[in-house]
This record gives structure tokens, C-alpha cells and sequence, in this order.
């Protein structure tokens, strides 16, 4: 199909596009970096800062800068953040020329001590001064380090937060409850260190693979959109026979998931597959299916899925997602829809499409099953559209048959379809990000959103979890649950068969559990419908 | 023959008859020297409906075992199961006399005839009373109260329990064989001689035999059992489920069960489909993979949470710390095991069979045999006296049976 040619012509385009960097910060930085680097990364620079000298030696980043050289003389800062930021301030040119010419930085810290509260911001706004994404992988200390050493850290988080597009936060203490035990404290250090080295290798994953559906910053800083929360963050492969599940399985079972139960509260979801070539996309649906019973049914799943010929038999799953405390999230939920509401504000431009929406209609019937779920939407977006002009959720129904012509009909509507969703994606993106990241969003993101809102070929059969735009706004409109859940519910009920046959059993004493007769084929008792 | 050394396992099972004859060695390990067994009918849900025919296949399985092990079969433990088996913990005590230097067997019996002054329903009687704890003045936990001092000795029992008649009925079965029953044996008390080891029994375990018609499950914690029970679903409930929603005869259907079926979903690709040979070896019947399994997988879940929510009732599931141990016929299902995993989420799930067994091991690791074996294993800790572990003290004194 013709999403293979464009396939391997994105392979390119990504791995010349994206210069990554990953930079470790202090000690734990620098530890991260290690692992990172055992693991093996291609095409990716380490860049090690740090105050202490022979942490710094012993590193083994292709590049090292030094901090502080006159403020800590190569000694570490002792655990004071405010002589972290001078070092930091000191190494301040050396640190901008390191980020020239990046695409995208990862920031790996332990937030707490000196270095690493300190300078991480400073560090971070840097590379975005220098036009790269950034994004910080914050490790929180233990609690039995101290409350002033977690306040420091609170700070540097919350400072960090400002300056970088992303901050993926893990704590230290989820981590301990990920290994046995038993195990040594530096399984227990190292094993914090693997997590982040996965999270980066997942990450960096997403941007440069190419991508079916492509997974774009703009998705994932959607997904972590909740400031201040608890990132869930889940990996897993398999290439066993029942791979898919087993990857699943394993994804949920990272301790930053707490086996699936925290994902229940996620608003945004973002999930991304990649297999090899055999991938099928019924293994997808499956996946689909099985991750949708953990996930909230208003949640906005934002989906992507790779081919990777060196993925050979394998398959992966990554999960990431991020849940406010408690009430936080209360309010958070709140503001993106605040922010939402702008978003259809500049609509009017688009009410034209009611005008081209007939004229693509016929195409699009025509053109395979796909047609399906749209007439689903359409007569129930045309009957909004036309007496309210007013209705928030005009654009969106407006926008989708316009995405769709983009992936469909190609050429013609493509820029014009392109360019609104873009922006309509965008947006929530910005308001985090800041308006400068735009432009390097749109070349890393590249076709992504238009992708992600259009189902490409693979997802021909849209089961009810792949409708991401759909399932997002109705809740717009409406705050209460209902989702689209509720019109078109597609379990058929069955006439239950007139006497109730017990077969084999017919003659013998009934079992009658709990008021039910479970010599009746429990199929027939719970009206599954079988063929 | 008549040697004394050999012992002779029966289980009437509802899908098939199992004999296993067994001999002690003098170092008190049981070999396997022989195995019959015969297609069983006349039996529901482990249950004999149809006398003349279950006999005959008795016979049949009786015959199978004395040929294949060159004995002849004088007496055998009999495994009985059944709907109308419950049971229920309960506590009996004795004020020791005041003369009385220390506690002896005499308190130990009377102890637990004063756990059996129960009133249970008027048809029913004991089959086991399983000693779980003795308490001397209150004192917990105490093993073995011989010896000891007190005034009061108590200790708690648990107790399984069914209808006279229907016990009666599967005893007579054999014995108008000329085959002298000596002991009837509830199904999973049997099961769980040879399919859990002590420590097992001491983290804490569940064992399910799924058989062809019942699903028979003991629960040991501590290293007592706590509860134990039948629920009447097996197999042959899948069987009927498929021969029903496929409209397939029931003798197909078990087939296409055990070639083809799993409990798991989403393994197959839509459309996939398997083709139901004919008699004649003709492509019959086209039937689609999920279906199937979805058939079968509804079957087993809801068996499932039904045991689940069960124990949840009792709060005996978090005390299972060895996990949940899946035997019988049923456990040879594919997928089995990953849907117990599914629905009881924490707890391990082990596919396991007859184990510290000696002799013919294709039978022994076979879980269709487990019962049969544990039989043996039940009639050897039985005959040596010996304490095998805390159930098996207490074999030695297995009251109310009736002949």
C-alpha cells in the first residue's frame, strides 16, 4: 500500500532530522548516562555534567564538561542547589555550545542533592535557548534521605518544570518496591538507572522510528500534560507465541504502573507498538482491547504503531501516561479544557467545511470499509452543525471527514487538511510548551497528526478504542461521563431461546448456584451471541 | 493374591473410571505397579444415575488393572464426590478429670466426638472429621496434646459431610463386585496427598481438581485443611456448552475440545477457523476458532470467579502463599492455567499432578490420575500409622463412615 513507500522515505527523513543528546546531571546523572550507555543507544551523544571531578572521570560520556571549576575547585557541591546553579552559571558557554545544533535533549538528574537541583534548570532552559526539545527524566530521592533533601527537590522539580517541555518524574521509592527484596542496594540503584535508561531508549524510540502511525511530541507532552503528577510509564516486549499479551502484561507490570489499577485515572494515554514486520494488525486490535479495559473510557488514547524490521519476532508495547494527585488532577482536568475551548474559538474558518464535506462524502463511501464509522458520525454532526454555530463541538465534527480526505484522498485537500489539524493539535502543546518549540515541532512531528487524528489504512476496523478525536470530545461538551460510549452501543442482545435447554444435563439433578442454573451453557445464560 | 502390601485406588469419575494398584515398599514409598481404567457411563456430575451400566464399567476398569498389574483386586479405597458433599469447621472440647495426671488418647477421641454433636441434616453423615488445631486452657496451636497438662481440651475440626444414600449407592456399586470397599475417601482430600507436599500445605494452598463433571477444591492453610467442597461443574459442562452453541453431538464436541479448544482469547485471527471431520473423514463442519474458545473461556471464567468470590467470602484467599494448584482431567486444557492466572490476578497458578510417586510415572504425571493415586498415598499413611503430615494423624481415626 502506499503507506510503505511513504514509510521508508520518513525512515530517512527522522534519522536526519533528529540529533538527540542525553545529558546526565550529578551523580545520578552521570550513573543514568552509564546504563544508558551499557544498553547501547545508536546515534546518540552522552553529554556528562558535573561538579565533582572524579564522578567525572569515571563517566564514561563521549563528552564531559565540567561545572564550577572555580566555585567547587572539582569537588562536589554538598548538597546545596544555590552553589549547583553558580557552578552551573560558570560553565554556562561550554554547556550552550554542547547543545548546538540538537533536535532533542534528555535530561537525566537525581533532584535533591547539589548539582542536580541546581543546575538542571538552568541546564534546561539552555538547550532550549538552543532550540532543542527537551526533555528531563527526574529521579525523586528516597524518603528516608530526608525531608530538606525532598523539599530541594520539590523545588528543582517545580523550577524544572518551567524550563523543560517534559519532565517524566520517577520516584525513588516506587523504584525500591520493582526489585525483590533481597536484592543488594545497588540491584535496587540499578534498576532505577535500567528504568531510566528504558524510558529514554522508549522515548527516542517514538520520534526516530518510523512510524505507521506516528507517535509526535506533541502527543507525548500531551500525555504528560498533568504538571506536578505522577508520571506512569510502562514498557514491556515479547516475542513469544502469545506476544502480544505477554508484552502487555509486562508493560503494565512496571512498578511506575502499578499493574494497570493507576491507569484508571489517566486522561491522556499514550501508547505506542512496534513490531516487526510479521506484526498483524488483528495482534494490534487485540492489544488494543485488552489495554482498553484498564483504561478509563473518557480517556483520550493517543496511539501509534511502528514497523521495525529489527524488531525481528518481537513485539513492544509502550505506555505512557501521567495522573494528578488527587484533587490536582481535579483541577488540572479543568484547565486543558479550558484550554480547549480556545481552540475551537478559531473555528469559524473551518465551518466552511460543510462544503466540502458533500463533495468528499461520495468519495469517501466509496472508498472501502472505512466509510463505516463515519456515517456513524455524520448524522449526528450534521444536525449540530447546522442550527448551532455556537456549538463548541462544531469544529471537531467539522475537522474529522476533513482528515480523513487528507489520509484518503491524498494530494488535493492534503496541505489544507494538514495545516488546521496541525494546529488544532498544537495547541494544548503550546500552551505547554511555549510558542518557539512550534516550529521544531513541526518538523519532528512532521505528518504525525494528521496520521494520528486520521486513521492510516492499518486501522481500517476502528474499534471503539482506536476513535481517538471522537471518544476526547464529548467530553468536551459535555463534563459529565457520557462518551460516545453511550449512542451506539453495538452489543446485539439475543432472544434468549425460548426453553432454556440444559442439554446432557436435561435429566439430571441442576446445579443452582446463586440463583443461577449452571447447567445452561454460561454463553447462553449471559446472552453472548454465538454463531 | 491377597497380599497385604497392595493397594488398590478407585475413583468413579464421571468421564472415566480410574483404578491404580499400589505396594508399599518396606521403606514405606508407594510404587505404581498397575493402572486400569474404562470409559465411565451411568455417571453425572460424579454421581451414579445409572447403576447397572456404571457397574459394568467398573468391572470393566477393574479387570484393565488386574491385568495390566498381574494382581488380584480384593479391596480398594473408594474416592466419592458429589454435589451433595459439604463441609464445615467446628470445634469440640472435654474438661479433663482432676485425678487425671496428663492428657491421653481416650481425651483425644472424646474431643472430637464433641466436635461431631452437630446436628447435620437427617440424611446426612460424616465422611471425615480432619483434626485442624488442639487448644489446652485456651492455649493455641498446640500440635499434639498428648502428654500435656489442662483442664480443658478443646480442638477444632473440620468436617465433611454427605447424603447416606447416595454414598451408599456408589459403595454398593463395587461391593456387589465381591470387591471389599474399606474406605471411602472424599475426592480432593485424596488429591491433595499426592499433589501438595507439607510446606505447601503450610504456606497455604488450593487445590482444584476439575474433573469431567465436578470441580472438586480443598483449601489447606497453615497446614490444615480449612474448607473443602464440589461444585458440580467439569468438563463435561464444557462438552455440553459447545455440542449446544455449535450444535455439534456431544461426543464431537469433546473432541473438538480437547484437539482444538482453549480457555484464552485472542490468540486466533478473525475468521480462523477449524474444519469438523465427519465420520467418514469428509470435511463436515466449519467452525470458527473464537467461538469456540469463547464458548469454552466463558465457561471456565465464570468457574472461576465463582470459586473466587468464595473464598473471598472467607478471606481464604490471601492466606494462599503456595498458590492455587489445578488438577484433573479439566487442567489438561489448553490455557487453563494463564485464565486461573487472569482471574485470581496475585496468586501463582500450578498445573500439577500425582507427585512423590514411585513406579509408572506416564501415569503419575498424569493429572487425570491424581485422585486414584492419592488414594493410595491416603491408604499408605493409613496402614503405616505413621504421621505422614497433620491430616493424615488424624486418618487413623476416621469415624462415621458407613459400610
Amino acid at each position: 500500500m502506499i503507506a510503505i513507500n511513504r514509510n521508508s522515505d520518513l525512515k530517512q527523513q527522522a534519522n536526519d532530522a533528529v540529533k538527540i543528546k542525553i545529558v546526565g546531571i550529578g551523580g545520578a546523572g552521570s550513573n543514568a548516562l552509564d546504563r544508558i550507555a551499557l544498553d547501547g543507544l545508536e546515534n546518540i551523544m552522552l553529554v556528562s555534567l558535573n561538579t565533582d571531578v572524579q564522578s567525572l572521570d569515571s563517566s564514561v560520556a563521549g563528552k564531559k564538561i565540567q561545572l564550577g571549576r572555580s566555585t567547587t575547585r572539582g569537588l562536589g557541591c554538598g548538597g546545596d542547589p544555590e552553589l549547583g546553579y553558580t557552578a552551573c552559571k560558570e560553565a554556562e558557554a561550554e554547556i550552550r555550545k554542547a547543545f548546538e545544533d540538537t533536535g532533542m535533549v534528555f535530561l537525566c538528574v537525581g533532584l535533591g542533592g547539589g548539582t542536580g537541583s541546581g543546575s538542571a534548570p538552568l541546564v534546561a532552559s539552555l538547550a532550549k535557548e538552543q532550540g532543542a526539545l527537551v526533555i528531563a527524566l527526574a529521579t525523586m530521592p528516597f524518603n528516608f534521605e530526608g525531608k530538606r533533601r525532598s523539599q530541594q527537590a520539590l523545588e528543582a522539580l517545580a523550577l524544572l518544570q518551567e524550563e523543560a517541555d517534559v519532565v517524566i518524574c520517577f520516584d525513588n521509592d516506587k523504584m525500591g518496591d520493582s526489585v525483590p527484596p533481597k536484592a543488594g542496594i545497588h540491584q535496587a540503584f540499578a534498576s532505577a538507572d535500567q528504568f531510566i535508561s528504558q524510558s529514554v531508549k522508549t522515548i527516542s524510540n517514538l520520534f526516530t522510528r518510523p512510524g505507521l502511525i506516528r507517535i509526535g511530541f506533541d502527543d507525548l507532552a500531551m500525555a504528560l500534560r498533568n504538571n506536578n503528577a505522577r508520571c506512569l510509564f510502562g514498557y514491556g516486549e515479547s516475542d513469544g507465541d502469545n506476544r502480544v499479551h505477554d508484552a502487555l502484561t509486562r508493560a503494565l507490570k512496571n512498578p511506575l504502573m502499578d499493574r494497570g489499577r493507576m491507569l484508571a485515572d489517566a486522561q491522556n494515554v499514550l501508547v505506542n507498538i512496534a513490531g516487526g514486520p510479521a506484526m498483524t494488525l488483528n495482534e494490534v486490535q487485540i492489544l488494543m482491547d485488552e489495554l482498553g479495559k484498564h483504561i478509563n473510557d473518557c480517556a483520550q488514547i493517543l496511539f501509534g504503531t511502528a514497523v521495525d524490521a529489527r524488531m525481528g519476532n518481537k513485539v513492544s508495547v509502550a505506555i505512557i501516561t501521567s495522573i494528578g494527585d488527587g484533587q490536582t488532577a481535579q483541577v488540572r482536568q479543568a484547565t486543558p479544557r479550558q484550554r480547549h475551548t480556545p481552540t475551537p474559538a478559531p473555528a469559524p474558518e473551518p465551518v466552511q467545511t460543510p462544503v466540502p464535506e458533500p463533495v468528499e462524502e461520495p468519495a469517501m463511501e466509496a472508498i472501502q470499509q472505512e466509510s463505516e464509522p463515519l456515517q456513524e458520525v455524520e448524522p449526528v454532526a450534521v444536525p449540530i452543525d447546522e442550527p448551532a454555530a455556537q456549538s463548541e463541538s462544531e469544529p471537531v465534527y467539522a475537522q474529522e471527514p476533513e482528515t480523513f480526505s487528507d489520509e484518503t484522498l491524498e494530494p488535493e485537500s492534503d496541505p489544507a487538511g494538514r495545516d488546521e489539524s496541525t494546529e488544532y493539535e498544537a495547541e494544548p502543546v503550546s500552551a505547554a510548551t511555549g510558542e518557539s518549540q512550534q516550529e521544531a515541532l513541526l518538523d519532528l512531528a512532521a505528518e504525525k497528526p494528521a496520521e494520528d487524528v486520521a486513521p492510516t489504512p492499518v486501522t481500517v476496523t476502528r474499534s471503539r478504542k482506536f476513535a481517538f478525536p471522537v471518544p476526547a470530545k464529548p467530553v468536551l461538551q459535555s463534563p459529565p461521563v457520557l462518551t460516545r460510549k453511550a449512542a451506539p452501543e453495538p452489543r446485539q442482545e439475543t432472544l434468549q431461546f425460548e426453553p432454556v435447554t440444559r442439554g446432557r444435563f436435561e435429566k439430571s439433578e441442576p446445579t443452582i448456584i446463586d440463583g443461577q442454573d449452571l447447567d445452561v451453557p454460561t454463553f447462553l445464560r449471559r446472552n453472548v451471541r454465538v454463531k | 493374591m491377597g497380599n497385604d502390601s497392595l493397594i488398590v485406588g478407585l475413583e468413579i469419575g464421571t468421564s472415566k473410571i480410574c483404578v491404580v494398584v499400589g505396594e508399599t515398599m518396606d521403606d514405606g514409598t508407594v510404587s505404581i505397579i498397575g493402572v486400569g481404567q474404562a470409559p465411565s457411563r451411568g455417571v453425572r456430575k460424579g454421581e451414579i444415575v445409572d447403576f447397572d451400566t456404571a457397574q459394568k464399567c467398573v468391572r470393566e476398569a477393574l479387570v484393565d488393572a488386574e491385568e495390566k498389574g498381574d494382581v488380584t483386586i480384593e479391596n480398594v479405597f473408594l474416592a466419592i464426590t458429589g454435589s451433595h458433599i459439604s463441609s464445615f469447621n467446628n470445634r469440640g472440647g472435654v474438661n479433663i478429670k482432676e485425678e487425671q495426671e496428663e492428657i491421653g488418647e481416650a481425651d483425644c477421641a472424646l474431643v472430637q466426638a464433641s466436635a461431631k454433636q452437630v446436628s447435620l441434616p437427617s440424611p446426612n453423615i460424616f465422611i471425615h472429621s480432619i483434626l485442624q488445631h488442639y487448644y489446652i486452657d485456651g492455649q493455641e496451636g498446640i500440635l499434639n496434646p498428648l502428654g500435656f497438662i489442662g483442664e480443658r481440651l478443646e480442638a477444632d475440626f473440620h468436617i465433611i459431610h454427605g447424603v447416606r444414600n447416595r454414598i451408599q449407592n456408589t459403595i454398593r456399586c463395587v461391593k456387589e463386585l465381591d470387591i471389599i470397599v474399606e474406605d471411602v475417601v472424599f475426592n480432593p482430600v485424596a488429591t491433595a496427598q499426592v499433589v501438595l507436599n507439607q510446606n505447601q500445605k503450610n504456606l497455604g494452598a488450593l487445590v482444584l481438581d476439575i474433573g469431567g463433571g465436578t470441580t472438586d477444591y480443598i483449601v489447606y492453610v497453615d497446614g490444615v485443611v480449612k474448607k473443602s467442597g464440589v461444585l458440580a461443574v467439569g468438563g463435561d459442562h464444557i462438552n455440553n456448552d459447545i455440542s449446544m452453541g455449535l450444535r455439534i453431538p456431544l461426543a464431537r464436541a469433546e473432541k473438538l475440545k480437547i484437539d482444538e479448544g482453549s480457555a484464552i482469547l485472542g490468540n486466533n485471527l478473525p475468521g480462523e477457523t477449524v474444519f469438523l471431520k465427519d465420520d467418514h473423514g469428509f470435511v463436515g463442519k466449519e467452525i470458527e476458532r473464537e467461538t469456540l474458545n469463547m464458548i469454552i473461556h466463558m465457561r471456565m471464567r465464570e468457574l472461576f470467579e465463582m470459586l473466587k468470590r468464595m473464598l473471598e467470602e472467607e478471606d481464604y484467599l490471601e492466606l494462599l502463599g503456595a498458590g492455587i494448584f489445578l488438577t484433573g482431567g479439566t487442567s489438561l486444557l489448553r490455557g487453563i492455567n494463564h485464565l486461573a492466572t487472569e482471574v485470581f490476578e496475585a496468586i501463582p497458578v500450578h498445573l500439577t499432578h500425582a507427585q512423590t510417586i514411585a513406579g509408572v510415572t506416564a501415569v503419575s504425571s498424569n493429572p487425570q490420575f491424581s485422585t486414584a493415586i492419592g488414594l493410595i498415598k491416603y491408604a499408605q499413611a493409613l496402614q503405616m500409622g505413621r504421621p505422614v503430615g497433620l491430616l493424615s494423624r488424624l486418618k487413623k481415626r476416621i469415624f462415621g463412615r458407613s459400610r
